[in-house]
């Protein structure tokens, strides 16, 4: 805003002042965007955070140790054991590889840093980048000198995007982001200058997005929609043609080199628009080269045939090769974001996750509090001139806001355009409303009088008559007063949400003491000391999916199964012992060479994220792969609740995971009194028993339990009837139970 | 009463003994003659008896159901013509009996007594008989009991595992010919429609102020959360358990369809005031107008953010901030 204010101090001087002034103002928003992402590590410490960080820190830490090409080759037999993960193969590279290389690069400069501070700060850096992209994608589309400066600012610091960039968290989507803008950008200059060189590095950056982030699939339908929006509306230009069709064939080439994208990107049906357009384009270019060389009437004839033709070939040709198998119909993550009742039919385990959630209101505003209004001007700004890249606004913000409603994950890709739409609804409001020219009133209306009707049929009908400026003092007082507030209130609120909703590293939780005091929880990283100390190097743990990163990264022990969800029924498999009664678990947790088994519980904190409320998604992920052996249906009384105390049902009460989850809980307690603090409901006082597991590790707040997998009686009992044996020399009266056979399956 | 039922299921059992005592391979190779003619069979009180009674070397897929519109029974409606299907497509594809298995569907109507002496306060209900005899029978005579979800196709698995060894013929699903034709004509017409109009559509679709509004209420529509109801089916409203409305669920995760309204509504506003002081506003050729346009926009933007934070408040406790005059 300062650089708009400048006034017309013209010369070489001025200019120098306002490229200076540009350019640590950017400094600025980007230290700005930095600093705003440390609260974690100014409260907590510098650590990694929540649950894919930790594998991409483990992967980053392997190439590191291990070179490049090892990387590559990576196969991975401290995961889903006993099945092992072709790592290399199944990773997006882009952000280990990053971070290597700047870790190489340091290092060369013979700067002593630890490749753990490389990846918590990662992302902050990127963020900065971020809005410098942000800065030249605004540049581009107006011609205001603010709103590029206003759309860096608000990129900086808008949480939809710090909620996956605060420093440690090390995931994809902290580069991804920034690529996603800057390719925007190249897109939009390639395609207004109709440059090859351009065109290029779109695509390089392309490869670069493609190799980071599965979420590339948004770029590579967004570039096909635009150029094809715009040659409905007979914009069809030799720019577009040479812009697009470089940017596919060699985008098409650098995404083919990740061995996790392969062929995909001619095989499947997420990347066929982009390949249909591609040929829509060299169509479309062959016509206007027929075009020059026939008469008008032959031409329409020709184009007929031609279209007509070309597209029942084509759909004929997508039909036949799908039906035959030859080309994959859409992947079920992405098909769920058209049909959206499809995921929670046939795919558990993508139902399951909460980023895989629809957006309630909130959410929008709470990660884009005043943007979120001023976006819809910003879009409806675009229809006053329309040239390409409003279109590639408009076209980006209908899809950016249709996804970010069916998945709340996808804010983060509707965030930039947000901020850039606003941006140029806010530096035009600021732009006319700062500017020091009072309009002479009789100029005015001579002008009114003189040119009548300048009439502009394209246009918006408000746009029609000329612009006069602002009248009087008080209204622009009263407008840039009114947007200060707005503004300011933005950044207390950015600030607000950053410090208290997406800081929390959620490996280390804080709580507030009577006395307002912080106190810190640490029953994770306690519970992953306790394994690495204290158990076999290849000691196997089982638990839910959603710890296998956090047990690979901090406890650094094998693992059945992890976040990394490839394999459907292992997952289920793991299900089905954590649901099913002890004598269906044993065997199953046997042959997985099982040692330990890890639940976490929240019961006596109030932690609601803990796996009994996750319990149902294991019982339907089980379900799925064995409809006969675990019924979602059982775990429900009879009236349809899914209760945990004395009204639970048998099942609910026999399966592995209830057990572990309550197991001596009632010792807490005076009698009586057991509560269970999440779903606030009195237990039995009678706790469950433990037959073929034995507790070895309950951390301070009972967060994490771990048990251990009892091996075989050594005198040959089968271990009911040893667990009862014991239990008898102690208690006469639980003999009345009897043993249970141990089932062999 | 009771004891009647009673009675009439143990006479049920007698006159099943009797019938199952003739021979019981007869029994299936009539009972699939007649299925064969019409799939789901209709069974009463009577033939439910000779159907059920062990010992039996067929298997029986019996739907018991409450068709009549006095028992308003949703479910029952809406799952017998999937039974029906399921029916007609397995009888359709095991002509020959290979798989053994019969059809029937009992209304309450016809079957009273059945419904009683099996102590159904429930329906529909799908009752599975194994067979008993033969290489497939299994130790039990009772029936088992399906668990509804929904479709064909779920039932279809559910008996495709009780029927393990056995051919279980595919769901095959009658083409819906008016819905095709209906489909075919519809976009024919569409389609001629829009060439004989073209010459006013033409300047409709190049309307540039058609395309913009369409654009921002596509955006208001989603980015206030319609697909979170479209998805979830939220209620429209809901009542504050005190006799009175709530319009604004309490919680973060949570909203009614009438709240998105509001925020949609809130939005477009809002927006609408933006624009008119960036684009509108500085057209204004007489400054006493605009002064006037510049303060009903710029207030009318101030009052309805600081409603929007308020209603903020609402869905989260905590937020600290506010404007004047919702404080």
């Amino acid at each position: 805003m300062a650089v708009a204010t400048q006034g017309a101090s013209s010369g070489i001087n001025g200019q120098n002042t306002r490229t200076l002034l540009r350019v640590s103002i950017l400094f600025l928003i980007a230290a700005a965007a930095v600093a705003s992402r440390l609260f974690s590590v100014i409260r907590f410490e510098s650590i990694i955070h929540e649950f894919d960080p930790w594998f991409n820190f483990r992967a980053t830490k392997y190439l590191v140790a291990n070179g490049f090409y090892k990387f590559w080759d990576w196969f991975d037999d401290r995961t889903w054991h006993p099945l092992g993960r072709v790592t290399g193969g199944t990773l997006y590279p882009g952000l280990m590889v990053t971070s290597g290389v700047i870790y190489h690069a340091l290092r060369a400069l013979t700067v002593p840093v630890d490749i753990r501070n490389i990846c918590v700060l990662l992302a902050p850096a990127f963020s900065g980048l971020t809005a410098y992209a942000a800065y030249l994608l605004t540049n581009e589309m107006t011609t205001s000198s603010s709103a590029g400066l206003l759309a860096a600012a608000f990129m900086g610091i808008t949480p939809g995007y710090i909620s996956r960039s605060v420093a440690g968290s090390y995931d994809n989507e902290a580069i991804a982001i920034f690529l996603l803008v800057f390719t925007f950008y190249l897109w939009i200059k390639a395609l207004k200058l109709g440059s090859m060189l351009w065109g290029a590095l779109c695509a390089l950056f392309y490869g670069y997005m493609v190799a980071s982030w599965g979420g590339y699939a948004f770029i590579t339908c967004i570039l096909p929609l635009h150029a094809f929006v715009l040659i409905g509306m007979g914009r069809f230009s030799n720019r577009l043609y040479v812009s697009y069709t470089t940017w596919y064939a060699l985008g098409t080439l650098a995404s083919m080199q990740i061995p996790f994208v392969g062929f995909l990107p001619v095989k499947t049906s997420e990347h066929m628009p982009a390949l249909g357009i591609f040929g829509f384009v060299q169509l479309v270019g062959f016509l206007q080269y027929v075009r020059s060389s026939m008469s008008a009437k032959q031409f329409k004839t020709f184009v007929i045939t031609v279209i007509v033709g070309a597209v029942g070939i084509g759909l004929a040709g997508l039909v036949g090769l799908t039906s035959l198998g030859y080309i994959a119909p859409w992947s079920g993550r992405f098909y769920s974001l058209w049909d959206t009742g499809y995921a929670k039919i046939h795919i558990p385990i993508i139902a399951s996750v909460s980023e895989h959630q629809p957006t309630a209101w909130p959410a929008f505003f709470f990660d884009l509090n005043m943007l979120i209004w001023l976006f819809p001007a910003g879009v409806y700004l675009c229809f006053q001139d329309l040239r390409d890249e409003h279109v590639f606004v408009v076209v980006y913000a209908l899809f950016g806001s249709y996804f970010a409603g069916v998945m709340v994950r996808l804010m983060l890709t509707l965030t930039p355009i947000v901020c850039v739409a606003a941006a140029m609804a806010a530096s035009q409001i600021l732009d006319t409303y700062l500017s020091a020219k009072k309009p002479n009133v009789e100029e005015v209306a001579d002008a009114g009088s003189t040119d009548a009707k300048p009439v502009k049929t394209s246009g918006l009908r408000v746009a029609s008559k000329p612009a006069v400026g602002i009248f009087t003092f008080v209204s622009k007082a009263l407008v840039v007063g009114g947007m200060a507030v707005y503004l300011l209130l933005f950044v207390s609120h950015c600030t607000w949400v950053t410090s208290n909703a997406y800081s929390s590293p959620s490996v280390v939780l804080a709580s507030r003491m009577p006395d307002g005091s912080q106190h810190i929880i640490d029953d994770y990283r306690e519970a992953y000391q306790w394994l690495r100390q204290n158990t076999k190097e290849d000691a196997k743990i089982m638990s839910w999916w959603d710890y296998g990163y956090q047990i690979g990264g901090m406890a650094d022990r094998p693992t059945l199964v992890d976040n990394n969800t490839w394999n459907n029924t292992h997952i289920a498999t793991v299900g089905k012992a954590m649901s099913s009664s002890e004598e269906v678990s044993y065997p199953i947790m046997r042959q997985h060479e099982v040692d330990y088994v890890l639940v976490v519980f929240g019961g006596l904190l109030g932690y609601s994220g803990d796996d009994i409320n996750k319990f149902l998604w294991m019982v339907r992920i089980a379900e799925g792969i064995w409809p006969e052996e675990v019924k979602e249906r059982n775990f429900f009384t009879s009236r349809g609740e899914y209760r945990v105390d004395a009204e639970a049902t048998d099942t609910m009460k026999n399966s592995l995971m209830y057990k572990m989850s309550y197991y001596n809980y009632h010792s807490l307690f005076p009698a009586g009194q057991t509560v269970d603090r999440v779903r606030g409901s009195r237990l039995p006082d009678q706790g469950p028993v433990l037959n073929t597991i034995e507790e070895a590790y309950t951390t301070e707040n009972w967060i994490i339990r771990i048990y251990k997998v009892k091996d075989l009686d050594n005198v040959g009992r089968d271990l009911f009837s040893a667990a009862s044996f014991d239990r008898g020399q102690k208690k006469k009266s639980s003999k009345k139970k009897g043993p249970r056979v141990l089932r062999v399956d | 009463m009771r004891l009647l039922s009673s009675l009439l299921s143990a006479s049920l059992l007698l006159a099943g003994s009797f019938a199952a005592k003739k021979t019981p391979t007869g029994r299936f190779d009539e009972f699939h003659a007649k299925s064969l003619s019409s799939s789901p069979v209709k069974l009463a009180t009577s033939s439910y008896g000779s159907w059920t009674t062990a010992p039996r070397d067929y298997s029986a897929a019996v739907l018991l159901t409450a068709m009549d519109a006095r028992f308003g029974c949703q479910l029952c409606q809406s799952f017998q013509p999937e039974f029906d299907i399921l029916a007609k497509s397995w009888v359709k594809g095991d002509k020959a009996g290979k798989s053994r298995t019969l059809f029937g569907v009992l209304d309450f109507a016809d079957g009273r007594d059945v419904f009683v002496s099996l102590g159904l306060q429930t329906a529909p209900v799908l009752l599975f008989f194994p067979p008993t005899e033969g290489p497939h029978a299994v130790a039990s005579p009772d029936p088992i009991r399906y668990d509804f979800t929904a479709g064909a196709e779920h039932v279809q698995a559910w008996l495709a595992r009780q029927l393990p060894d056995r051919p279980h013929p595919p769901i095959k699903r009658p083409i819906n010919w008016t819905g095709w034709i209906m489909g075919v004509g519809i976009f024919v017409a569409g389609i001629s429609l829009l060439v004989t109009a073209s010459p006013y559509i033409w300047p409709i679709l190049q309307n540039r102020n058609i395309w913009a509004s369409i654009s921002l209420i596509l955006i208001l529509l989603f980015t206030s959360g319609h697909m979170f109801n479209h998805i979830r089916k939220v209620p429209y409203i809901a009542g504050d358990g005190k006799g009175g409305i709530s319009y604004f669920a309490g919680s973060f995760q949570s909203q009614f369809g009438l709240e998105t309204q509001v925020i949609a509504a809130i939005y477009g506003t809002l927006a609408f005031c933006a624009i008119s002081l960036a684009v509108k506003v500085p057209r204004i050729a007489d400054y006493r107008t605009q002064q006037v346009a510049v303060l009903a926009w710029g207030g009318v933007l101030f009052i309805l953010y600081s409603f929007l934070l308020s209603i903020f408040r609402i869905k989260n406790g905590g937020y600290p901030f506010s404007l004047p005059p919702f404080m």
